[in-house]
């Protein structure tokens, strides 16, 4: 076997290996939040919430926010995308939006992400988000 | 003792520091600024659900949330 031969089926063996290790974190990543995660996101969206978001949240699996700039009021329903509902002034939808933050992040840490965005730099999260009609 | 939460897949991780420790604070103020210059977003908890995005670490801050890069979904 000559070094060149050599080199080449380790360079095989390293681009294979790589290929493995790129799967498997891949998958670690891709897989769906611990319900350990889902209930320490939960208690991190409830210490953050109003008590008036609190209250409709454990009544009706969603809560509302302002829009820090327009005003604009939206649901954020339970959920971890396409889960935003913007309202009109009689509580009409009048588009879903979906933004999330990246990772695969729990439901809760994805629902406090948003509120915080609309709540704190609404035009700069409307513009990153998809917008699909009502 | 302050705390800096930065969201992830295990829901979240927390790193305390004592305000009055330099050393801790000096560790603090590079982690923020780690953290924002990689896109998270820092926001700090008012109370009563208000919240506001703190653009440079405010060593003052009880609580420092550190929100992923946002993307359309």
């Amino acid at each position: 076997m000559t070094w060149a031969q050599l080199c080449g089926d380790l360079c095989v063996a390293l681009s294979a290996c790589a290929s493995v290790m790129f799967v498997i974190v891949t998958a670690e990543r891709m897989r769906d939040p611990t319900l350990e995660a889902e209930q320490k996101a939960h208690a991190l969206l409830r210490a953050w919430l109003s008590p008036e978001q609190a209250q409709q949240y454990n009544s009706q699996k969603h809560f509302d926010v302002i829009g820090s700039d327009t005003r604009t009021r939206y649901r954020i329903r339970h959920g971890r995308m396409v889960n935003i509902d913007q309202l009109d002034s009689a509580g009409n939808r009048v588009c879903v939006l979906c933004v999330v933050p990246e990772g695969n992040l729990a439901a809760s840490d994805c629902m406090l992400a948003q509120k915080i965005a609309l709540e704190t730099f609404e035009t700069k999260a409307l513009a990153i988000a998809n917008q699909r009609p009502a | 003792m302050a705390t800096q939460i930065v969201m992830d897949h295990t829901g979240d991780t927390r790193h305390q520091f004592d305000p009055a420790d330099a050393g801790a604070v000096a560790e603090a103020e590079r982690c923020f600024k780690e953290l924002t210059g990689a896109g998270f977003t820092a926001a700090m908890r008012l109370g009563d659900g208000k919240s506001k995005v703190l653009k440079s670490f405010d060593p003052t801050a009880e609580e420092t949330l550190f929100i992923p890069r946002l993307q359309g979904g």
